[in-house]
């Protein structure tokens, strides 16, 4: 039996363009158990959303032009699925939640609606047991005043209602996988924890697998349990969160959590990544990231780093790892 | 500009000036040449404007002579390439040729003088803001309602049917346009930071509309004449048309009216109706071509959007294969081998 | 919110509409001051006093008695009961009832036009967005270079020539009969319907073009917008999305561009009317200039602007019920 509810294999995503061939995502591998909350974190530019539009088959060709050798939901291979077949699936075994609710509801179209639309597209009920259903996901949720708020426009509601209305609209078929890309970042501090809040209860209580995409690593200390760190297309460390946070293997991932200020930690030094992620259109040979790298030696500026992986299953791409304990050396 | 600069300082400036500007229009023009829909535009408008200045050199009979009374309503021959007119046997050819003269005059002058100003009202109304903007807007929507081509009649009837009123009247009730777009780009410009910088350094507000705004908007400007030319020189046809144009100039316009009130219709003499209709279109067309390319080039991201459809098309499927293959992991051992075509660039 | 929205709007147009009857007035007024010298010039075999006394009843005849501040204070008062003032033609007809004949001839034809080009050219422009750099896009992108360079006129002459002349397909001119003979029946109403056609198919050759290119515009913004990738995300079906999302959003602005493409086709007809010798308002306003008519001409503008302001004021009413986005002041 299959204990992963989303097996990709060696996604490819390049988006060919006059100034030559932009390289989006080159060969990642994901696995998401169910149930499971994964993250994929890294820098904006690093190819996160376009993986995550990717695993729903929704990128467009043109501009994109995608790859992959396996993409497996539970059971079902949605590789060669065509567009009409992707449309059953989408919404009801596969949703997403997008990051700015603004732009991603319909301006002109009452936001009850644009839930009820969800339940009648893929149930066969009538408008008034839609509306209905979409009333019980919007006090779910924790949206006030359900009834009148569905009447209102997007623009009528406030960032972090409009967020927990995307939160509804994706639990409303009770999907089988979540992605959830940057479902925060557009929305003040402390919105973004009760909106979190709302997001992690929802996963749990209903036992469904999220993915989770963001830059921001205090998110994904509250709810991932695995942790992707991508960067410039590639996976550059896989581990549990708890192993990211204690022994960050690759050098970029301690960056990241460096980069992250501690109010208990008065010690270390509030540490920077230099430069910013390289253009797609000219990443460096050898290991895309070492010219932002410390520890960058010869090789690394030659040969692109494999992934190697360690016995309790951690994931890493680089020839220096840091942090790496004895146990992890043995194997 | 002070007085105590000698003369050989100023001509000196002058000069540079001036070459400087020369420069600037024949790389403009260079640019035009190389994208092909500008270069249909350019060759199309330099033949208009060679047939405009040499009209007389060029057209092989004298199109005002009415008295060719054997050569009535004759078909397109090699004496006659677009044939002659029913009434009176004027050559059509000839007639053609000098239209653009008039088309040509209208057309470019109205468009420079309403590309003038739509900028000054637009820059004022947007940069200026407050009373003027308001006014000026007020302005703008009573203009907008009031139907163009009716008053242009009323007050062609009024001040005469000369082409001075003409071009006056297609200035005064044609800017609004202009000015509106002038106007939210400069509400955009205003705040950029050099503007800011500018009037944090304490320039006056003349010297940043002139040195700093109005340069901004000046690929607004040029492209807006090329394409209000065009539609001017449609509207002066059909003013033409009804016969309210200037009654001694030959006008294509005119022409066609002659055609119609002629019975150019009835008797079949399509050369007399279709002749000026071509001359018209290809007018229209050759700046309208340059008003859309100048688009282009000022607006890359409308090109680059449509680009994509072309590019797909013309995708190399083995560099596609080669690409994805590069990615694979134990090929990738040193990196990115496969040189990419623009990079460099 | 909306309300006082509502009454801004209004009240916006009333101040516009003063602005222009005020113009309207005045503009006649700058070339000509005394209509009795340009109406009846001195003829030979009148003596001066006969000529002042002719003089003076013409002015009184047209209003021109009184000082110009009292002139616009009665056609202040002639306006508030409908009165256009009255036409220089014999009979001294009402400029409301000459237009009032002539109105519903160019409502047929502009009415039919607008609709015409709006049904097909949204339909093409949107066939071009979904196959856009296809053929059918490249087909509209072509098919627009070509027909703004053509002005209307010279379509409705060519198609006056080929269809009406050559083919004898429909009148080339329009049957003076019609008009008069016109009486609800349908053998009536399918002349009206024959007679039409050429002058509608050539005014509505640049409208679908122009509608099909803005609705593919349009629609290709729309479809770039987040929210259609939501939709795609919620596995809602390609029709759903067209005509849910897309069209709804799409067409918005080609909305807010009815009223003045209405009220600029009324305006526009005039030379397809001289054409086909269509008895609309155009004709009326050319005949008006052609004798210098001024109060039945000044009439016929009076009413274009104050259609043009109404049909504005519609559209702009109609938006706010389309996007609820829009609020107080965030127009314009």
């Amino acid at each position: 039996m299959n204990d992963n509810m989303l097996t990709m294999r060696n996604l490819k995503v390049v988006f060919p363009s006059n100034a030559g061939m932009i390289r989006a995502v080159e060969g990642i591998d994901l696995d998401i158990r169910k149930g499971e909350c994964v993250a994929v974190v890294g820098e904006s530019g690093c190819g996160k959303s376009v993986t995550s539009l990717a695993v729903m088959k929704l990128l467009n060709s043109p501009p994109a032009l995608m790859r992959v050798d396996e993409l497996r939901l539970d059971d079902e291979e949605l590789k060669d699925y065509s567009e009409t077949k992707m449309q059953s699936i989408r919404g009801q075994h596969i949703s997403i939640i997008f990051q700015d609710a603004m732009t991603a509801l319909n301006p002109v179209m009452t936001v009850g609606r644009q839930v009820d639309e969800m339940f009648l597209r893929h149930n066969d009920i009538s408008k008034k047991e839609a509306r209905k259903r979409t009333l019980e996901a919007l006090e779910l949720v924790g949206v006030p005043e359900a009834k009148s708020r569905a009447n209102n426009f997007p623009h009528q509601l406030s960032g972090g209602m409009r967020q927990r209305v995307l939160i509804a609209m994706a639990f409303a078929c009770m999907p089988k996988l979540i992605i959830a890309d940057e479902p925060t970042t557009a929305l003040d501090v402390t919105i973004q924890a009760q909106v979190l809040e709302v997001l992690r209860g929802m996963q749990q209580k209903h036992d469904v697998s999220l993915m989770l995409i963001t830059h921001d690593l205090s998110v994904v200390s509250n709810v991932a349990d695995t942790v992707y760190v991508m960067y410039s297309g590639k996976i550059v460390e896989k581990a549990s969160v708890r192993d990211l946070f204690k022994t960050p293997h690759h050098p970029y991932s301690y960056g990241l959590l460096a980069s992250v200020p501690k109010l208990s930690d008065t010690k270390h030094q509030f540490v920077q990544i230099p430069d910013s992620v390289p253009h797609p259109l000219r990443k460096p040979s050898g290991c895309y990231f070492h010219p932002r790298c410390r520890y960058a030696t010869e090789q690394c500026k030659k040969e692109m780093p494999p992934l190697e992986r360690f016995d309790n299953g951690r994931e890493v791409r680089c020839y220096h790892p840091l942090n790496v304990t004895d146990t992890e050396l043995q194997s | 500009m002070s007085e105590t600069l000698d003369k050989k300082t100023i001509f000196q400036r002058i000069g540079k000036n001036v070459l400087k500007r020369l420069k600037r229009i024949g790389e403009f023009l260079g640019k035009l040449w190389k994208h092909p829909k500008g270069r249909i535009g350019l060759i199309v408008v330099t033949i208009l404007v060679i047939l405009a200045v040499f009209a007389p050199w060029i057209a092989p009979y004298d199109p005002y002579d009415v008295t060719q009374r054997a050569a009535k309503g004759l078909p397109p021959s090699w004496q006659h390439p677009l044939g002659t007119t029913i009434t009176t046997g004027q050559d059509i050819l000839s007639m053609l040729i000098y239209g653009t003269r008039v088309s040509l005059l209208i057309g470019v002058s109205t468009g420079i003088i309403l590309a003038f100003l739509g900028a000054i009202m637009g820059i004022m109304a947007g940069y200026i803001g407050g009373f003027v903007d308001s006014a000026i807007m007020r302005v703008v929507d009573v203009m907008l309602v009031i139907p163009t081509l009716p008053l242009i009649i009323v007050l062609t009837g009024l001040f005469g049917r000369n082409y001075f009123v003409i071009v006056f009247v297609f200035v005064a009730f044609g800017w609004t346009g202009l000015a509106r777009v002038v106007r939210s780009l400069v509400l955009v410009l205003k705040n950029s930071n050099y503007v800011k910088a500018a009037e944090l350094a304490g320039a006056s507000r003349w010297h940043i509309m002139m040195r700093h705004i109005l340069p901004g908007t000046s690929h607004l400007l040029i492209m807006n004449t090329a394409l209000t030319s065009a539609g001017i020189m449609v509207a002066e046809a059909g003013l033409s048309f009804l016969g309210l144009g200037d009654p001694t100039a030959i006008s294509w316009g005119k022409m066609l009216a002659d055609a119609q009130g002629g019975g150019a219709l009835l008797f079949g003499a399509w050369w007399w109706i279709i002749a000026p209709g071509l001359g018209i279109f290809f007018a229209v067309f050759g700046f309208m071509r340059i008003g859309i390319v100048m688009e282009e080039i000022f607006n890359p991201r409308m090109k680059a959007s449509s680009g994509i459809y072309k590019l797909f098309k013309n995708l190399n499927n083995q560099y596609v294969e080669e690409v994805f293959a590069s990615m694979d992991e134990r090929k990738l051992l040193t990196g990115d081998v496969k040189p990419e075509p623009a990079e460099s660039g | 919110m909306k309300k006082s929205f509502v009454i801004k709007r209004i009240l916006y147009a009333v101040f516009i509409f003063f602005v222009v009857l005020t113009l309207n007035f005045f503009i006649p007024r700058i070339g000509i001051d005394d209509p009795a010298e340009r109406y009846y010039p001195p003829q030979g075999g009148m003596s001066d006093i006969e000529y002042e006394i002719i003089k003076q009843i013409t002015r009184e005849q047209y209003g021109f008695h009184v000082s110009t501040w009292q002139q616009y204070l009665n056609y202040l008062e002639d306006l508030s009961q409908f009165n256009l003032g009255v036409s220089l033609r014999s009979g001294s007809p009402r400029v409301s009832a000459l237009i009032g004949e002539r109105l519903p001839w160019t409502l047929v034809l502009s009415v039919t036009t607008l609709i015409i080009s709006l049904f097909i050219g949204v339909l093409i422009g949107t066939v071009a967005a979904w196959k856009r750099g296809r053929w059918q896009d490249t087909l509209l992108l072509n098919a627009s270079t070509i027909s703004v360079a053509l002005p209307a006129f010279f379509i409705a002459l060519m198609l006056s020539f080929y269809l009406g002349f050559e083919l004898e397909l429909f009148p080339a001119y329009t049957n003076p009969n019609m008009v008069a003979q016109f009486d609800w029946s349908w053998e009536a109403i399918r002349v009206v319907a024959n007679n039409a056609a050429l002058p509608v198919i050539s005014m509505a050759i640049g409208g679908i073009v122009g509608y099909g290119q803005n609705t593919r515009n349009s629609v290709i913004a729309v479809t770039n917008e987040d929210f259609i990738l939501t939709a795609r995300a919620k596995g809602l079906k390609q029709n759903t999305i067209l005509y849910k999302h897309t069209l709804r959003n799409a067409m918005l602005p080609i909305v807010t561009s009815l009223g003045m493409s209405i009220s600029g086709l009324i305006g526009g007809a005039i030379i397809i009317e001289q054409i086909f010798n269509w008895s609309g308002m155009g004709t009326l306003f050319l005949e008006a200039n052609s004798t210098g008519d001024y109060p039945l001409m000044m009439g016929i503008m009076l009413f274009l602007s104050t259609f043009a302001i109404i049909a504005n004021l519609v559209t702009e009413l109609f938006y706010v019920v389309l996007d609820p986005r829009v609020t107080v002041g965030e127009k314009r």
